[in-house]
């Protein structure tokens, strides 16, 4: 009670005008806004200028005043340098123009009143701008350097029909007392490199056809098929999918309006399956993604690879500065940690606290997206358009981008777009700049972007042979998704805060040879999977023992299958998969759909709850890798869901249908479903099930379905 | 220190089970034997959080923050400001002190008053932006973009689940709220921490939560399957070496199963009395209020329930702002009071955090109509009210102040950063310490900001 009869007192208490003049809201509306626009360029910290010795941005230093004296007398205006000046009766401030006479006014009351001053001095004085960088020594850290082949160890006639990946991966195993485990057996090796290549289980006629994988060239092959077929682009599109944030709308979507919606998504998509499929080099790769309206103009079908960054996030309220700020942020985001394994977003703010990245680098790549915009190009001639040249209709357009009028950025203080300090010219990260036009005397420096945004020269600079990260980063991609486990652990950190390279000699060897390999990815993927390595058995007992965590690779990883596969394999196991290459989006959880995983609608607003609930990535941002849940929720989904329920009995049904024994239907399920025959046990267990009565086909069927081994790869 | 634990998180997960993962923080008491504080960074006021979310921003100066001097200036524009309307409007409800405490709110409570003694009003909110979608986000989140994990699902990571067969964090709504299902989301967490969403528009359990039955099978058909599957399952694990995830799966398979008949009960309000019903209401929010209960009851960490009508924001209030208010007000009064009774009835409330507001508040001035004349108050983002009750709040009070027109907090201001340190304070986390390394650095629900607020905790 009392309580509210003092807050009653105080409420009638503060009377008068809504902002008192010696009120935070007086001087945050009325005088900070004008000393940041008129007076900052030349008395501020950030602008880096005293000029007259006046600094305008702290109260500390506006008291204190310049050459002529104190700037302020609080409580007297007509002693106040600061208004005489505004007044242009003694200095004339600012020079160019006076100001209009009801914001001095506002100074003059502001002052008689006591010149109140909010700011907090801690901040101003804690923002140096000058980059303490030291890129030289930045530059001597293992990521940054250039990666070379390596001398193999080892005696030479192991290293003569050596894989290379072997001899650096059996060199660690003896540093380790590990032995190597045996091969596997030719069926898991074949369900092994068939998931692995396409994404696919081999089929039933596909392990009957089976010759024997025991000579390693009726493996490579195998090999060989597997690359060459359509599936290869399918199963490694998702890859670059997770890494470049592949979305078909937006996490804001205001009321019914889908404007800045991408229902034409699917293109890009559909570009990135023939890209692996016709295995177009990485570095072609990503030079179309970042430029191809420049790199190849007279091709506008390869422009489509501009989804890249046409495809990225559009924010609520986009076009106001911070907005904006925020979506550059994406791209840098997307460019820095997808394709150079760099976190470059924290340099928005601040200089990168542990990398050698400063917050000039950060505006300077901030600037290429800044003079680019998201451009909905027409698909068809007959579209209508706006003024500016785009579809009226989202439907109607390839959403991709295109030059605006370059622009260079200032720096945003602390990230703020009101705070600014000096411009910086576009250009690339001053530790990884390759061009050889230095002006400096030292070799350290970042080159200007001459070319409207700059977006080839930015692309050229990443793809470069000498760029020591690009190769490195797309390499260990691969060999996680291959071995099940990175080189480097933190796939998209290759700075000082992410892991050391396991085998460090064996990512420079293959980084070196991917590049003179034609940035091949199918050429990549041959040459891991064809190494000993790869097709170790996944049980070493010792190994296990030892190293659990299996850094050294002494056995094969166990790989959890990702959502993509397990529902593929479903697919295939019963016999209904469509095959139908492209096109526009699916409901994966639809029991009536059976095109691939890979052609679910990716979703920013609500991702579908079936991809949602086996770690399917956020479609919003970057993803570095996979998380590995196993939820309640996802064994819900294997029990009840009409997905796994219709399938089984579709699955069911089939083998019902071909008239088997039971034993030779038994045989089916596991056939389609591991790619093995069953063992003695496994058989008495089915058996057993199978003898309770008819529709009990259906329920094994489904157990099976459920069961680890389904969503494992040995 | 969660940074040092991150390893040994990853190999948790591993080992798995989501619902039924090991809390964070009950494993760092193991090692930090923090007998006191139950190995959290303080003693918990609080092992629950049940967010109420007024979806559109409910208006302070009609509910919460009483401004007679709005009287005194009605109809003039406010300073330097170009608004849609007539100026400032003064609120049509009387307000008046409540309970031993003298909470003070508008009549559009007639019951919640009653719990005047329970209630923290904190008058002096603010936030970043007076739009709906970042204000959600950024009161969801702490940030305006949709790429950080949510209050819950930091939660959820933090301290787990107190029921392996209920998911710990719940989102209710109806249809879906403005922004949808990032205001839930996971982000960057592991997506065992996202909610667990249920659309309360039917509160029929089929519809309630995915795939909680078999279609064809009996329970006891189903046991006898999952038997089947674990012999594979087991015949699988032996041929093999030693792997946590394989036994992982085993284990959860074991705990869909249980969860199945455990969730079936959690979710079903139509075992509740009739009476409970009847001091509930039958609206969507009653009903989302009283399974909220529930869940809580059963050990639930954290349920969101959004006060959402088909997809719309029903406290924005543009048009009819006193009408829309008296007809809002009045469903959430009612369920919001009888989830306070039952609470404090069953010794709950004084371990379950509720917070009830929205995005951020309404204008003080008015926003016309034109066609029906009754006008209407605009998104307002820099003062405005919630409240918080239960697990570790000082009860019975008013904390800050906006100006007399309730146009800007004016006096110990809080930002929602400061919310959101606050609310992991009480749950014993210490804001800073509750990190996530992702993307080079270490991620905190409140970013670089946030000041716990100890001036409203008990």
């Amino acid at each position: 009670m009392l309580r509210f009869v003092l807050v009653s007192l105080l409420v009638t208490w503060k009377i008068g005008v809504v902002f008192a003049a010696d009120s935070d809201e007086f001087f945050e509306r009325k005088i900070r806004p004008v000393l940041v626009e008129h007076c900052y360029s030349c008395h501020s910290q950030e602008a880096q200028k005293s000029e007259g010795g006046l600094r305008v941005d702290s109260r500390e230093a506006l008291n204190r005043g310049g050459e002529s004296g104190s700037a302020i007398s609080p409580g007297a205006p007509e002693k106040s340098l600061l208004l005489a000046a505004l007044k242009y009766e003694s200095l004339e401030m600012p020079p160019k123009n006076r100001l209009p006479d009801d914001i001095v006014l506002d100074f003059e009351k502001w002052i008689s009143e006591g010149a109140h001053d909010p700011r907090e001095e801690s901040i101003a004085n804690a923002e140096p701008v000058e980059s303490k960088i030291d890129f030289e020594k930045g530059r001597t850290f293992w990521s940054f350097q250039t990666p070379c082949r390596h001398e193999l160890p080892g005696s030479s006639s192991l290293v003569d029909d050596c894989n290379p990946i072997d001899a650096w991966v059996r060199a660690e195993l003896g540093k380790n007392s590990l032995d190597p485990a045996p091969r596997a057996n030719q069926l898991v090796l074949l369900r092994r490199v068939t998931y692995d290549i396409t994404g696919l289980p081999p089929t039933v006629e596909q392990i009957a056809g089976l010759g024997s994988l025991d000579s390693s060239l009726e493996y490579a092959k195998l090999v060989d098929e597997l690359l060459a077929a359509p599936r290869f682009g399918e199963h490694w599109a998702r890859m670059w999918l997770d890494i470049m944030r592949y979305g078909e709308d937006q996490a804001h979507i205001v009321g019914s309006d889908t404007s800045l919606c991408f229902p034409n998504s699917y293109l890009y998509r559909d570009w990135v399956i023939q890209a692996f499929n016709s295995n177009m080099p990485y570095d072609e790769f990503v030079r179309l993604q970042l430029a191809a309206d420049i790199v190849t103009p007279d091709n506008p079908d390869d422009d489509v690879a501009l989804g890249f960054i046409g495809l990225g996030p559009k924010y609520y309220r986009r076009n106001a500065p911070e907005v904006m700020a925020d979506e550059w942020e994406d791209r840098i985001d997307v460019l820095s940690r997808g394709l150079l394994g760099l976190t470059v977003a924290c340099a928005r703010c601040h200089d990168h606290k542990y990398d050698p990245v400063g917050t000039e680098d950060y505006y300077a790549l901030a600037g290429v997206f800044a003079s680019t915009e998201m451009y909905n190009r027409p698909l068809k001639a007959d579209a209508e358009l706006k003024d500016n040249g785009q579809t009226k209709n989202e439907k109607d357009a390839l959403h991709i981008v295109r030059d605006i009028e370059s622009q260079n950025l200032a720096i945003m203080i602390r990230g703020d777009v009101n705070r600014r300090g000096p411009t910086v010219p576009r250009g690339f990260l001053t530790v990884l700049d390759q061009s050889p036009l230095s002006t400096e005397p030292h070799s350290l420096h970042r080159a200007e972007f001459q070319q409207g945004s700059g977006r080839m020269e930015l692309a050229n600079q990443i793809v470069s042979p000498n760029n020591p990260l690009t190769a490195r980063v797309f390499v260990n991609r691969v060999w996680a998704r291959l071995i099940g486990r990175p080189l480097v652990s933190t796939p998209s950190n290759f700075g000082s805060l992410g892991d050391l390279p396991s085998h460090p000699e064996l990512l420079d060897d293959l980084a070196v040879r991917f590049v003179q390999n034609g940035w091949s990815l199918k050429w990549l993927c041959r040459e891991i999977v064809t190494s000993a390595t790869y097709q170790q058995s996944s049980i070493n007992l010792q190994a296990a023992e030892l190293d659990p965590e299996n850094r050294w690779l002494a056995r094969m990883n166990r790989k959890r299958l990702q959502v993509e596969q397990w529902r593929d394999g479903v697919l295939v196991a019963i016999g209904k998969l469509d095959s139908q290459i492209g096109g526009p989006s699916i409901d994966p959880s639809d029991p009536e759909v059976r095109r691939r995983t890979i052609y679910s609608e990716a979703s920013r607003l609500k991702l579908n709850s079936m991809l949602a609930l086996f770690d399917y990535p956020d479609p919003n941002t970057h993803a570095e890798r996979r998380a590995q849940t196993i939820t309640a929720t996802q064994k819900l989904f294997a029990m009840n869901s009409p997905f796994m329920v219709q399938s089984s009995r579709n699955l069911a049904s089939t083998l019902s249908a071909k008239k088997l024994t039971i034993r030779q239907t038994i045989d089916q399920l596991f056939l389609r479903l591991f790619a093995r025959y069953p063992s003695p046990d496994e058989d008495k267990v089915a058996l057993e099930f199978l003898d309770f009565g008819g529709e009990n086909l259906e329920q094994l069927a489904h157990a099976l379905m459920m069961s680890n081994e389904m969503m494992f790869l040995d | 220190m969660f940074l040092e634990k991150l390893s040994r998180r990853k190999v948790l997960e591993r080992m798995g089970a989501g619902f039924g993962m090991i809390p964070m923080l009950s494993l760092m008491q193991q090692q930090s034997a923090q007998a006191n504080s139950g190995g959290l960074h303080f003693a918990p006021r609080a092992k629950r959080v049940l967010f109420l979310f007024m979806n559109g921003g409910p208006s302070h100066v009609d509910t919460f923050d009483p401004k007679p001097k709005l009287a005194e200036v009605e109809g003039q524009q406010p300073e330097g400001m170009k608004t849609k309307g007539t100026g400032f409007m003064p609120s049509p409800f009387r307000f008046s002190p409540h309970g031993e405490s003298g909470v003070v709110m508008s009549e559009l409570f007639p019951m919640l008053s009653q719990h005047a003694d329970e209630m923290c009003v904190i008058r002096s909110m603010h936030t970043d932006t007076p739009n709906h979608e970042p204000g959600l986000i950024l009161m969801h989140s702490g940030t305006q973009q949709p790429t950080r994990p949510c209050f819950g699902s930091w939660v959820s990571y933090g301290l787990g689940t107190e029921n392996e067969n209920l998911p710990a964090f719940v989102a209710l709504c109806p249809g879906m709220p403005v922004v949808g299902p990032q205001l839930w989301s996971s982000g960057f967490l592991p997506a065992s921490h996202q909610a667990l969403s249920v659309n309360t528009s039917s509160m029929d359990l089929n519809s309630l939560v995915a795939h909680l039955d078999h279609p064809a099978l009996s329970r006891d058909q189903q046991r006898n399957q999952l038997n089947l599957v674990q012999q594979f399952n087991r015949i699988h694990a032996q041929a093999r070496d030693t792997d946590d995830r394989l036994e992982a799966n085993i284990r959860t398979l074991e705990l869909a199963y249980n969860m199945q008949a455990e969730a079936t009960e959690a979710f079903d309000v139509s075992r509740e009395p009739a009476y409970v019903h009847e001091a509930y209401g039958k609206s969507n929010f009653a009903q989302s209020c009283l399974l909220a209960r529930r869940l809580l009851e059963r050990g639930v960490r954290f349920v969101q329930v959004y006060f959402v009508d088909k997809g719309k924001q029903p406290w924005d209030t543009h048009q009819d702002n006193d009408g829309g208010h008296r007809r809002l007000c009045a469903d959430s009064d009612r369920a919001t009071a009888a989830l306070l009774m039952e609470l404090k009835q069953r010794g709950m409330l004084e371990d379950t955090l509720v917070i009830w507001g929205g995005e951020f508040g309404r204008t003080p001035y008015s926003q016309n109509d034109k066609e029906n004349k009754k006008p209407g108050r605009d998104h307002h983002a820099t003062g405005f009210s919630m409240f918080l009750a239960g697990g570790g709040v000082r009860g019975g009070t008013m904390y800050g102040e906006t100006d007399e027109l309730g146009m800007h907090a004016v006096e110990n201001r809080v930002h929602v950063h400061d919310l959101h340190a606050t609310l992991l304070h009480l749950l014993g986390i210490d804001h800073t310490r509750l990190t996530y390394r992702y993307s080079g650095r270490d991620y905190r629900l409140t970013d670089i900001h946030g000041e716990v607020v100890t001036g409203i905790l008990a």
